[in-house]
């Protein structure tokens, strides 16, 4: 455990009534890095997001923000914290407008260029009445609260839900920007593309327990991977029936498929004793490692 | 920005948005006072009228607040200030408190606010405030509409008495409010703010207007907010001031458990 850690959380449990939400979460968010957790609706990732904002009140364990508990000084906590909510609900008669100074107005100033930049780059128009914007069009105005705020950490639960592609691309160049000023992103999602492409470290909630946590590479590391090796010959199919993690094993010609849950060198090692002509690799991705993980403990 | 500009913000805000419900009680009140002072010329000495309320039970008479009805006073208690007036102030505090608290919360629209670097409990607080702010305007709303139709229609009443009975009327709003508000402190449930706020509004009204028909419970009327706003018949004689402490402190206090209780619970998500 380091001093620096943006968010620390320690053996986290919460119950609803006699249902367990959280299981004993343990997880350490580090200052200027951008954290995916990962897991389907329903994992309980909202659940650990409102108990780190002190929303929701921990049943037990411990949660540390920026150095500060979140219940006894949730006011200066907050002040350095941008939250956009999962399940958004906007005050409807408002405009953006109003709504982004009333903000302001709670957090203290507010930099006009900012707004109206990132107001262009989400493609929204603060003029227009809440209720009468899309879903999406209203996670963008809570998007542009947050990156309007200078927080020193982003908490965003489910930012991309009902943004369109571009909208959704913008997002993560946003994401990378207040990265390179230091700002740390706690992503929350259930699209794996995009925690892939923005996150530097993944946590997978499952039920209530993270059921992995490691860097994207480290969690490709655990996907499976399609193989297809075509040898000068019959493959060596005894040698390779050896290799730890290679599953559905076939073999048809001199073509030799199977699917690599684990590290690639023992099978390069094999491979590197017989004459390989070619060799096809699929690159895992997320999205593998992920139901890997889930297949792995349901 | 300054502590004040964000109080400001978190008082004005929740004031701003019941404007709708505001203006619909504004304009429901107006309309019933100067509607009802309108018919006064007509009822004003008639001896006719006394006589035949004398043939009412003298319990409908007691309930409804109809004995000497042909006096200024007689008329504007039981036209206007016995129930309707009052049962409006009531059901217009929980209305606000409930809109300010519960139902928001329920709706999830608390959510991003309490996000901010601000004290649950100051959100809480500000949004009490907000419900007093409209409850202070309606009665200003009142007093202006009574005073008006008042001399619109030549009924003569001290305006200190009726100044006194509408702030009586509002305090007992302010009560059934605060009562809302430690509700909705303690939980997120609109359903059950309005219905305990309310339920027991009428409760109390019945508890005041029903227990001195039987000598049993007589007594007991005192257990009522009703009796302690209304008993002493402030269109006549001048309220004690015990009434409006009666009515303020248990307000103030029901008002702070909630946001005491607030404090402590897990906010309810969309």
């Amino acid at each position: 455990m380091t001093a620096s850690a943006a968010i620390r959380v320690e053996a986290l449990v919460k119950d609803y009534g006699r249902f367990r939400a959280l299981h004993g979460i343990d997880l350490e968010v580090s200052r200027g890095e951008v954290f995916g957790f990962l897991g389907p609706n329903g994992a309980g990732k909202t659940t650990t997001i409102r108990c780190i904002l002190d929303l929701l009140r921990p049943t037990a364990g411990r949660i540390e923000v920026l150095g500060l508990d979140p219940r006894r000084d949730g006011v200066p906590l907050r002040r350095r914290v941008a939250y956009v909510p999962g399940e958004l609900r906007l005050p409807e008669r408002q405009t953006g407008h109003q709504l982004v100074a009333a903000v302001a107005r709670l957090r203290g100033g507010l930099d006009p260029t900012r707004q109206t930049e990132l107001a262009r780059r989400l493609d929204l128009d603060l003029g227009r009445r809440l209720r009468d914007l899309s879903s999406g069009n209203r996670r963008k105005v809570a998007l542009l609260l947050a990156f309007m705020s200078n927080a020193e950490l982003l908490i965003l639960d489910e930012p991309t839900n009902g943004l369109d592609p571009l909208i959704q691309h913008e997002f993560l160049r946003l994401v990378r920007e207040v990265r390179e000023a230091g700002t740390t992103t706690f992503l929350s999602s259930h699209v794996l593309s995009e925690v892939q492409r923005a996150a530097d470290r993944v946590a997978v909630l499952r039920a209530g327990t993270i059921v992995a946590l490691g860097t994207v590479e480290e969690l490709r590391g655990r996907a499976r991977q399609r193989v297809d090796v075509w040898f000068n010959g019959s493959p060596p199919a005894a040698e390779l029936g050896r290799v730890p993690g290679l599953e559905h094993q076939l073999v048809e010609g001199r073509r030799f498929a199977a699917v690599l849950a684990g590290p690639i060198r023992p099978l390069l090692e094999v491979l590197a004793r017989h004459d390989v002509v070619s060799m096809l690799v699929e690159e895992p991705d997320l999205e593998d490692a992920f139901l890997d993980i889930y297949g792995s403990v349901s | 920005m300054s502590l004040a500009a964000r109080s400001v913000e978190l008082v004005v805000g929740p004031f701003r948005s019941s404007w709708r419900a505001g203006l619909g009680w504004t304009i429901a009140f107006v309309l019933l006072v100067v509607s009802t002072v309108a018919f006064w010329p007509a009822f004003k000495g008639s001896t006719a009228l006394n006589e035949a309320f004398k043939t009412l039970p003298q319990g409908m008479i007691q309930a409804f607040g109809l004995q000497d009805f042909a006096s200024p006073a007689g008329y504007l208690r039981g036209g206007l200030y016995e129930l309707i007036v009052p049962l409006m102030f009531a059901a217009a505090g929980v209305m606000f408190a409930n809109s300010a608290t519960a139902a928001e919360e329920d709706a999830g629209r608390l959510e991003l606010f309490l996000a901010q670097p601000v004290t649950r409990q100051s959100v809480l607080l500000a949004r009490s405030l907000a419900v007093l702010g409209w409850l202070v305007l309606l009665a200003i709303v009142v007093l202006a509409a009574q005073l008006a139709s008042d001399a619109a229609f030549d009924l003569e009443i001290a305006y200190a008495r009726v100044l006194s009975t509408i702030i009586l009327c509002a305090l007992l709003g302010c009560l059934y409010a605060g009562l809302a508000i430690a509700v909705a402190g303690a939980f997120a449930q609109p359903g059950l703010v309005l219905s305990v706020g309310l339920g027991l509004a009428l409760v109390g009204y019945l508890v005041a207007a029903l227990f001195p028909l039987s000598d049993v419970l007589t007594s007991w009327r005192q257990v009522s907010p009703w009796d302690w706003a209304l008993g002493g018949d402030p269109l006549v004689t001048a309220a004690e001031p015990w009434r409006y402490a009666a009515l303020a402190v248990p307000a103030l206090v029901l008002a702070l458990l909630g946001i005491v209780a607030f404090g402590r619970r897990d906010i309810r998500s969309a």
